[in-house]
């Protein structure tokens, strides 16, 4: 099936690919750090024990995780005009995105804290330190080193999500490779070098996580 | 130093601390035993404030528990030593124990480690300044524990249970640690089943079933002349080998 691969048109084709590739490295990115502000905040909302500011949260997060991201992006692409908002493809993208991941982030970082044992913060306690010192010298460093791997994990899937985003005409990766397989009728050449291009964010991605557990671990343990 | 009057605590129907009144003065050494579930962990708990109480009064260092305002004020007082030790896993066993004279106290970090250090010679673990807490063994844990307390420079010092995790040959160790400590004038408030340790340094013994105090003597006393009948049983379970 690859053995005749058209590379001559994948090249010719290849400044698309690397736009495609800038833009999709571009929104994930702006979606990352969106999903991690919102991530935070929904998760720091959930843990403290006011109900009124814990019940919106919890919300967020369910409506986030019981639906598609396909239906939340045409929600929003469609939904945002019918209020008078008005706003480019790619903002559209982003915002969803960003909502979408928020959602995973906060119930990661949430599973995070709540895996440091009550023990260490009533020791942090009984020494007089405050809350958020109590959370920021004992519980978070600790949470931070075990949320790493499964955050590094939603980005991979943010990155591979925002293929979706081609379906609101927003020129990505995937839109990239389509225009191979719509213009020349070759769509094995589009989607391999759509593929190639996911392959290089996830190494990417992979290896940094790699780096930063090798430089953050306690010595002597993993 | 330390003042119960009338303290009752319940954990859902569970009446887990009845009227208590109990009066610790300074430099005074006390034991806590009983059966597991008499209520000897929650009583010391609510010394620091670890553990909230529904009716009755207690004093400690001249602040009130019922007001949890001045919670924080009175933690920087007492010391508190946990069964399970407790140390964050992601600190040397020097940065758990200035970990809290430098952020709670506001002590510069030299001076905090040089407490530290001294601390920690004290307590025989001079060439365990750098090791975390994971490549220590359990009383080690636990003496970098008692050290972690004892550089906030409290006045009040409580154990929960402090051997009662360790291996037997690593008993000795940690209760050398407490036995000075106590004979430097700390005041203490032990909650353990180690009767070799109230007998060389409690002043008092204090014996705990069901959620009340059952009795209360000095520790000649509580071991060759118990006064109630559930002692001298609990006595005899724990005494017999």
């Amino acid at each position: 099936m690859l053995g005749g691969l058209n590379t001559r048109v994948m090249m010719e084709y290849l400044p698309e690919i690397w736009q495609g590739f800038l833009a999709t490295l571009f929104l994930s990115a702006a979606s990352f750090a969106g999903a991690m502000v919102l991530g935070v905040i929904a998760c720091a909302l959930t843990i403290q024990p006011l109900r009124w500011l814990r019940a919106p949260a919890v919300v967020y997060v369910d409506a986030i995780r019981a639906t598609p991201l396909l239906a939340q992006l045409y929600f929003l692409y469609f939904g945002l005009p019918r209020l008078g908002v008005v706003l480019p493809e790619m903002m559209i993208g982003i915002i969803a995105l960003s909502l979408n991941s928020g959602a995973y982030m906060a119930e990661i970082i949430r599973s995070g804290i709540l895996s440091i044992p009550r023990g260490q913060v009533e020791a942090g306690m009984s020494t007089g330190l405050s809350y958020l010192q109590r959370m920021r010298l004992i519980v978070l460093p600790q949470a931070l080193r075990t949320t790493v791997s499964p955050v590094i994990g939603q980005t991979i899937v943010l990155v591979k999500d925002s293929s979706l985003l081609s379906l609101i005409s927003v020129v990505e990766l995937t839109r990239a490779g389509q225009r191979i397989a719509i213009d020349r009728f070759m769509p094995v050449e589009g989607l391999v070098a759509t593929a190639l291009g996911y392959l290089v964010l996830y190494y990417a991605l992979k290896s940094a996580a790699g780096a930063w557990q090798v430089r953050n671990s306690i010595p002597g343990r993993g | 130093m330390i003042d119960f009057s009338g303290v009752n605590k319940w954990f859902g129907p569970l009446h887990v601390l009845q009227d208590i009144s109990l009066t610790v003065a300074k430099g005074e050494v006390v034991v806590v035993c009983g059966p597991s579930g008499s209520g000897k962990s929650t009583l010391i708990r609510c010394i620091n404030g670890l553990e909230p109480f529904q009716s009755g009064r207690l004093i400690v260092d001249g602040a009130d528990l019922a007001n949890r305002k001045a919670l924080r004020a009175l933690r920087m007082e007492v010391g508190f030593v946990f069964q399970s030790f407790n140390l964050y896993p992601h600190k040397t066993a020097l940065e758990n124990v200035t970990l809290a004279p430098i952020h709670v106290r506001r002590l510069g970090r030299a001076q905090a480690e040089e407490r530290g250090r001294a601390l920690l010679e004290k307590v025989g673990l001079g060439d365990k300044m750098g090791s975390y807490p994971h490549q220590l063994s359990g009383g080690q844990q636990q003496r970098v524990a008692i050290a972690r307390s004892l550089c906030m420079q409290p006045k009040i010092m409580l154990f929960d249970e402090p051997t009662s995790a360790l291996d037997p040959e690593m008993i000795n160790e940690v209760l050398d640690v407490m036995v000075s400590l106590a004979r430097e004038g700390m005041t203490m408030m032990v909650v353990t089943h180690e009767m070799g340790f109230a007998r060389k340094v409690a002043d008092r013994v204090i014996f705990m079933d069901r959620g009340a105090i059952v009795e209360t003597a000095p520790p000649e006393m509580f071991f060759t002349a118990p006064a109630h009948a559930r002692t001298r049983d609990f006595l005899g379970k724990i005494l017999q080998h």
